[in-house]
């Protein structure tokens, strides 16, 4: 509590406590002892004035007496004589002099206290007083002040700081003088500010608001955010090489800044500031500038020559109306508009405009607009809705009647979008051909207008929702925007072909907004032209990545990446238009750092990616559309893995034999002893379960798709394995999930381990690749669709012997075997192979000797293949077994526990789409493995070095396939198809 | 007072957990400590060294401004820092992270500096949150951590000042552009440097200045 404050003055009878009444009355002493700020008392007084503050707050919080005494001397009017003080220093006096203020309204809890320190005006004196602002320091703790004062505010304090008989409110009127203040904390205190003093529920106080200051300060923002926009507008128009994408982003960044502030201003529900502000942004920005900009070129010149002509109707709007922005801009900023403010009188009349306008009221400028606008609400309102139904462009689902035709062929001006300039632009901007840089916008647009809770069903209905009429008796008739619809299909269809110019991020959005257009009452009401159009996308976009399907290993990871990746979070409109770098025109480079989605592909990889992404999309909307569930993807159900910590039967005959000891040496020199087991996808390592005998306990889960393993120079009995976190599974984290050292009982061990996992990885690899192909339609595929997920066949398969299975994988068990490549032009073997495998579902009695079959059918052509597969990769991670039947007992069989919830997951596993009846049940899945080898996905399935050097190895090989493999291969997939 | 730079930092976290108290410790060492008084203030500066430059940080506690959403979104933008505060006594106010840092990430710009401060290390007795806790939460977010005490005044020096560093070393390394100044960063008065691409140089009268403590 006490402290020395040596180079403090000292003398005159300072008392020791710092916080007591004595050190209060003696810092008064001091101040009125230096009334007069000099060089040489400066110091002092800094420090008396710091004391105050904190005396003060400690009195506040300990004795009441100490605030008797300040207000009792009334020291308040010392701070005010300091201030006036035009001598040297003073701005070093004027800051403590702030700050002190600022801790004491910080700080006071007492509220009587803060009455007094409020009552006397002293408090008003200080906050017109005019600092010297042009210090930095002065204003940011002058605003501060200000801003501290803001938050004390309520329907009691108001009376202090807003005078109703004078009609004087300081605080407020300073404030606003700063609110374009270049220094960015200042203007945003200024807004906090008046963000405070309108939430104030004082009647007189808003009153003066509205009355004295209302029309300039809001007036001013309206200026500046029309001067800020053009800013931005010249910044995209001098851009187009990304150079200043900074600027850029400050500058949306700040126009969003402004519209937040707006809505949070309108948000407060002050009818009377609202109805100001909205009159003021309608006719001096919003219709004028963003509105009218849509003319601007490129989309349609000729209307913009229309609107040259037109003289403005104020005078005061010249300077804003005449500077345009371009239509993309504009499009860009309506949509930001309509995705922050939802202020239903704005937001309906703009939508109302730029949806109904017609080109007889467009062509007469914004204030006829607006009149225009008020009698047709006014008229609308009186009729009922009739007539708004029957304006809209008609179609729908069904059948449009002669009459109906008949209408709108006689009512041209009201049933055609050409004779509404506004939504005539927006339409024309979703022409995708060149490119989707307007196109975007123009989605975003409807998106925004569509979701708008301040915009009444009734007047996008039809337009941007579907409608929902009842016909004669009880019959609903559904119908939608005919014309909105087929532009969206448009550009969909543009998406799925090779070298569009089409975003995914345009698509993913188009596809957003089609759902939201055409679903009603939980199903499509597409017509039957449309839903024609929705399935070739499908297949096209199928067909499309077929050109990409590759065996190598990083297709595999880039489908479920993409998978991954997409399911994390659908595309939030309102983050998109969050982001600068969607302004400039659409490029390819990644080394803009823009997003993947928000550019075109680069590169073959890309082009990949690109691909695997559009057969997502549009397969996820084809589901949504036909109110199916996913059943297939993502390609590992995690419902069918195993869980650390599950407790596994392992006591079943035809699983004993998979159980390897082993001793699993980690990095950190941690060993412990587990039970190795291999199922279909994943690597487990279990425990003996203390509770039940034969049973054992998951401690450690991984993927076999992800292992690499290797032996040990040293020690034969040893393997080195390491789990990858998958590529999915992408946190930045790329540290392995398990690197360790695992000793064997003996090398025969250890080499079977060895073959085990190679192979597990292997035929995860493939598994999960066929599943693919089935999901692409690739011939060779065409038996029945697979279990739901890969490794559900350990359900479908219970209770079938082991025996049953073995011959399945005689194939792979010659010894050496692996999968032939497959060249580029295996189109017939596919077909010969779907033919064969007709066969034998045509039959399934004979499925013991189609199995026989299958065989013979495929051991000659593995043969055929050996050779040219021997060549093509180093054997090293998997060396011939010396046992290689011992390797084969099947897996897939392990039982998991408990039983119940194995159940629920069984369950889970059925297709929840109904499915052509197939043999399924009567085939193993692990025919499928065998099959593999012949099919196309076999190519790359042939050993793999399971090593990450192998992996990046490939990676590279996939660019480096670019220029001369890729067009083959794909001219060969053309074929199969 | 010339300055080579300013930065701008924002305050962040659950009410009550000492943000306008750490602000004013270390803007102002002369409120020392004292068990029966905790005063707090909005908004301060001081005057620091890095690396032989006079660096001004200027700290705004942006509390009781939640409830509007621009507000929050310009503060977040126009700062180089950002010390997320959490109370060791209080755990829910280490849950509450979380969604601070969602909200920061989402309207900062991506180069700001954010810091994580585990304050009243003072209460032991009274701890609900581990500092491995508090070390885990920086480390998976990439923040930079460190328990302070308002009260005894221990590391918030080094808190504003490690952060302060790190900024420096942005601007070393060229990620931030300082001619920017929605960025939080700001170049002092005589520093504006005649040759931009190297924000070093004219470094050397940074050191007239004297600190205002």
């Amino acid at each position: 509590m006490f402290r020395s404050r040596s180079w403090f003055g000292g003398g005159w009878g300072r008392p020791k406590n710092p916080h007591s009444l004595e050190h209060l009355k003696y810092l008064y002493n001091v101040l009125s002892r230096n009334q007069t700020v000099s060089e040489h008392n400066r110091g002092l007084l800094v420090e008396s004035l710091r004391s105050i503050a904190e005396i003060l707050i400690w009195g506040d919080q300990n004795d009441s007496s100490v605030f008797d005494f300040f207000l009792e001397k009334n020291m308040l009017s010392f701070f005010l004589r300091i201030m006036r003080q035009r001598s040297g220093g003073s701005s070093f006096v004027c800051v403590q002099l702030l700050q002190t203020l600022n801790i004491l309204f910080e700080n006071i809890r007492n509220e009587t206290s803060l009455y007094y320190l409020l009552s006397n005006n002293h408090v008003n004196s200080i906050i017109v007083h005019k600092f010297d602002f042009s210090d930095e320091e002065v204003m940011a703790y002058y605003i501060s002040f200000l801003k501290t004062l803001s938050l004390k505010l309520n329907a009691h304090t108001i009376h202090f700081f807003y005078n109703e008989h004078t009609n004087d409110f300081p605080l407020y009127t300073e404030a606003i003088k700063f609110f374009n203040h270049p220094e960015s904390m200042v203007r945003i205190a200024v807004r906090t500010l008046t963000l405070n003093v309108y939430k104030v529920e004082d009647a007189s106080m808003l009153g003066f608001i509205r009355d004295r200051t209302a029309a300039p300060y809001f007036s001013n923002i309206v200026w500046f955010i029309g001067k800020h926009i053009q800013e931005l507008d010249a910044c995209v128009r001098n851009d187009a090489d990304h150079l200043s994408q900074n600027r850029l982003a400050d500058l949306v960044a700040e126009h969003l800044d402004h519209l937040h502030y707006l809505n949070d201003i309108l948000c407060l529900n002050i009818t009377d500031l609202n109805q100001v502000l909205t009159d003021h942004l309608l006719h001096k920005l919003l219709i004028p500038l963003y509105i009218y900009s849509l003319c601007s070129p490129p989309p349609t010149t000729s209307v913009r020559r229309v609107v040259e002509g037109t003289p403005t109707s104020s005078p005061r709007l010249e300077p804003l109306t005449n500077g345009k922005v371009s239509c993309v801009v504009a499009l860009f900023l309506l949509s930001q508009v309509f995705l922050i403010i939802s202020h239903p009188p704005l937001i309906q009349t703009l939508a109302w405009i730029i949806l109904k306008t017609d080109r007889s009221t467009f062509v007469k400028g914004v204030d006829k607009l607006l009149e225009h606008y008020e009698t047709e609400i006014r008229g609308a309102t009186s009729q009922n809705d009739v007539a708004s139904s029957s304006d809209v462009e008609e179609v729908d689902c069904t059948n449009v009647t002669d009459e109906e035709k008949q209408r709108m062929a006689t009512t041209p001006g009201d049933c055609s979008i050409c004779e509404k300039p506004f939504l005539e632009i927006v339409f024309n901007a979703l022409d995708c051909v060149e490119n989707d840089y307007a196109a975007l916008f123009a989605l975003s647009l409807l998106y925004a207008m569509a979701n708008n809770k301040g915009v009444t069903p009734d007047l996008i209905e039809h337009v941007l929702r579907p409608k929902k009429s009842v016909v004669a008796s009880k019959d609903i008739k559904y119908s939608y925007s005919n014309s909105i619809v087929d532009r969206i299909l448009h550009i969909v269809l543009l998406s799925c072909q090779p070298a569009c110019r089409v975003r995914l991020v345009t698509l993913e959005l188009g596809l957003k907004l089609l759902a939201q257009l055409v679903m009603c009452d939980g199903k499509n009401i597409l017509a039957e032209s449309h839903r024609a159009s929705i399935e070739s996308a499908r297949s096209q976009s199928t067909a499309f990545l077929r050109n990409f399907y590759k065996s190598e290993e990083i297709f595999l990871d880039m489908f479920e990446h993409e998978y991954c990746d997409m399911s994390k979070a659908s595309l939030n409109v309102e983050w998109l238009c969050m982001d600068s770098a969607i302004l400039l025109p659409p490029t390819g480079t990644p080394l803009t750092g823009i997003d993947f989605t928000k550019r075109l592909p680069c590169g073959e990889v890309e082009r990949a990616k690109r691909a695997i992404r559009v057969f997502f999309l549009v397969r996820e909307t084809v589901l949504m559309l036909n109110g199916e569930l996913e059943t297939q993807l993502p390609l590992t159900n995690p419902q069918s893995c195993v869980q650390i910590d599950q407790a596994l039967d392992l006591s079943i005959a035809r699983y004993n034999s998979d159980l390897i000891a082993c001793t699993v040496a980690l990095k950190d020199g941690q060993k412990i002893r587990r039970f190795l087991v291999i199922d279909i996808l994943q690597l487990i390592l279990v425990e003996p379960d203390t509770k039940r005998l034969g049973w054992g306990v998951a401690k450690l889960v991984g993927f076999l798709q992800d292992i690499e393993v290797t032996g040990d120079k040293d020690d034969s009995r040893c393997l080195h394995i390491t789990i990858h976190r998958p590529l999915s599974n992408s946190t930045a984290n790329r540290v392995p999930q398990l690197s360790a050292k695992f000793s064997f009982d003996d090398n025969i061990r250890c080499m079977a381990a060895k073959q085990r996992l190679t192979k597990g990885r292997i035929k995860a690899r493939q598994k999960k690749m066929q599943h693919i192909a089935r999901l692409l339609d690739i011939p060779g595929q065409s038996g029945p669709p697979s279990p739901a997920y890969v490794g559900a066949g350990i359900y479908t398969n219970r209770g079938r012997g082991s025996r049953e299975n073995r011959p399945l994988f005689q194939t792979g068990r010659v010894p050496g075997f692996a999968a032939p490549r497959r060249d580029c032009t295996t189109g017939v073997v596919h077909r010969i192979d779907a033919d064969r495998r007709r066969r034998d579902h045509e039959s399934p009695s004979r499925v013991a000797m189609s199995n026989a079959k299958k065989d013979t059918g495929a051991t000659p052509k593995s043969r055929e293949h050996s050779t040219s597969r021997g060549g093509s990769k180093s054997r090293e991670g998997s060396p011939r077994m010396p046992r290689p039947r011992s390797e084969e007992i099947p897996l897939e069989l392990i039982k998991k526990a408990p039983p119940s919830s194995s159940a629920t997951t069984l369950i889970d596993m059925s297709p929840k789409v109904p499915r052509p009846l197939t043999p399924r049940p009567m085939e193993p899945p692990t025919v499928s493995v065998v099959a593999l080898p012949t099919v196309s996905t076999s190519s790359e399935s042939g050993p793999k070095t399971p090593d990450v050097a192998s992996i990046t190895s490939e990676e590279t090989s996939f660019i480096a396939e670019n220029g001369s493999a890729t067009p083959t291969r794909k001219k060969g997939a053309v074929e199969t198809v | 007072m010339s300055y080579a730079y300013l930065f701008k930092y924002i305050i962040i976290g659950d009410t009550g957990v000492g943000k306008s108290c750490l602000l004013l410790q270390f803007t102002d060492k002369r409120f020392q400590p004292v068990h029966d008084l905790t005063i707090g203030v909005e908004f301060g500066a001081r005057m620091i060294t890095i690396d032989g430059k006079q660096i001004k940080l200027q700290i705004w506690d942006t509390a009781g401004q939640e409830a509007f959403r621009s507000i929050t979104r310009s503060y977040y933008r126009g700062a180089a820092g950002a010390l997320l505060v959490y109370d060791i006594t209080r755990r829910e106010t280490f849950s509450h992270l979380t969604t601070w840092l969602e909200d920061a990430r989402q309207h900062s710009n991506s180069n700001m500096v954010i810091m994580l401060i585990g304050n009243k290390s003072d209460l032991e007795s009274r701890r609900e949150v581990k500092k491995e806790e508090g070390e885990a939460f920086a480390r998976e977010h990439g923040l930079v951590f460190m328990e302070t005490s308002a009260k005894t005044a221990a590391n918030v020096e080094e808190a504003f000042i490690n952060t302060a560093k790190e900024i420096y070393e942005k601007i070393q390394e060229g990620v931030f552009d300082i001619n920017n100044e929605a960025n939080g960063i700001k170049i002092g008065p005589q520093h504006s440097p005649t040759n931009p691409s190297l924000p070093g140089a004219g470094g050397k009268d940074g050191s007239q200045g004297g600190g205002c403590c």
